[in-house]
């Protein structure tokens, strides 16, 4: 018989294309960041979430998990953490490199906004990894 | 008698149903104790229902 996708299945798709349909923008459009927009974009994901993750329990009849999927979500958690770090790792020596030959080319007012830009972008990715992964992991041999 | 579903196995097993589908294909090797519950359920000695295989692709 054909898999069918399971509920953490749905969920993680929907998760997957709020992620995408949301923080599109941020990568692609290259939009100037502000502390509004990163509001708007977590307020944007939070209700998207809550609306689909509603739809989809309400549509799912068998909502259990199983040891398959706790297996799954650390392996994506893991994933995720790895990008993240070594995110944070290129991050912060590119900023080193910058502050060591002084060609740091920002006004001093925009190094906030800067800073809040590259780490949510960071995190943003790490998170989308996560899922990525969780998606691709339901898909292969564990 | 009515032969088991996939679903119903998986029910009793308590894990989904995509779970057991990925067990009969060698996608993925249960824990032990999900193991163990199979072969109750099924009602047969657990080495009937798992093999090791030692050449396996995974």
């Amino acid at each position: 018989m054909a898999p069918s996708l399971s509920y953490r299945e749905k969920s993680l798709y929907a998760s997957l294309a709020t992620e995408l349909l949301v923080y599109g923008p941020f990568f692609f459009l290259h939009q100037q960041i502000s502390l509004n927009k990163v509001a708007g974009m977590i307020i944007a994901i939070v209700v998207l979430q809550i609306i689909l993750q509603s739809i989809i329990a309400a549509l799912t009849r068998n909502r259990i998990t199983d040891e398959r999927d706790r297996l799954i979500e650390l392996r994506g958690y893991r994933a995720g953490y790895l990008t993240l770090v070594s995110l944070m790792v290129i991050g912060l020596g590119m900023l080193w490199f910058h502050a060591t030959v002084d060609r740091f080319p920002l006004d001093s007012r925009m190094v906030g906004l800067h800073f809040l830009s590259v780490f949510f972008g960071m995190l943003i990715i790490a998170d989308i990894t996560k899922t990525a992964t969780q998606i691709v992991a339901y898909r292969r041999p564990l | 008698m009515r032969e088991m579903t996939q679903q119903d196995l998986a029910d009793r097993v308590g894990v989904t149903r995509q779970t057991v589908i990925a067990i009969e294909q060698d996608k993925y090797s249960p824990s032990l104790e999900t193991a163990f519950k199979v072969a109750i359920v099924l009602g047969v000695p657990l080495e009937q229902c798992f093999q090791y295989d030692p050449h396996g692709k995974r």
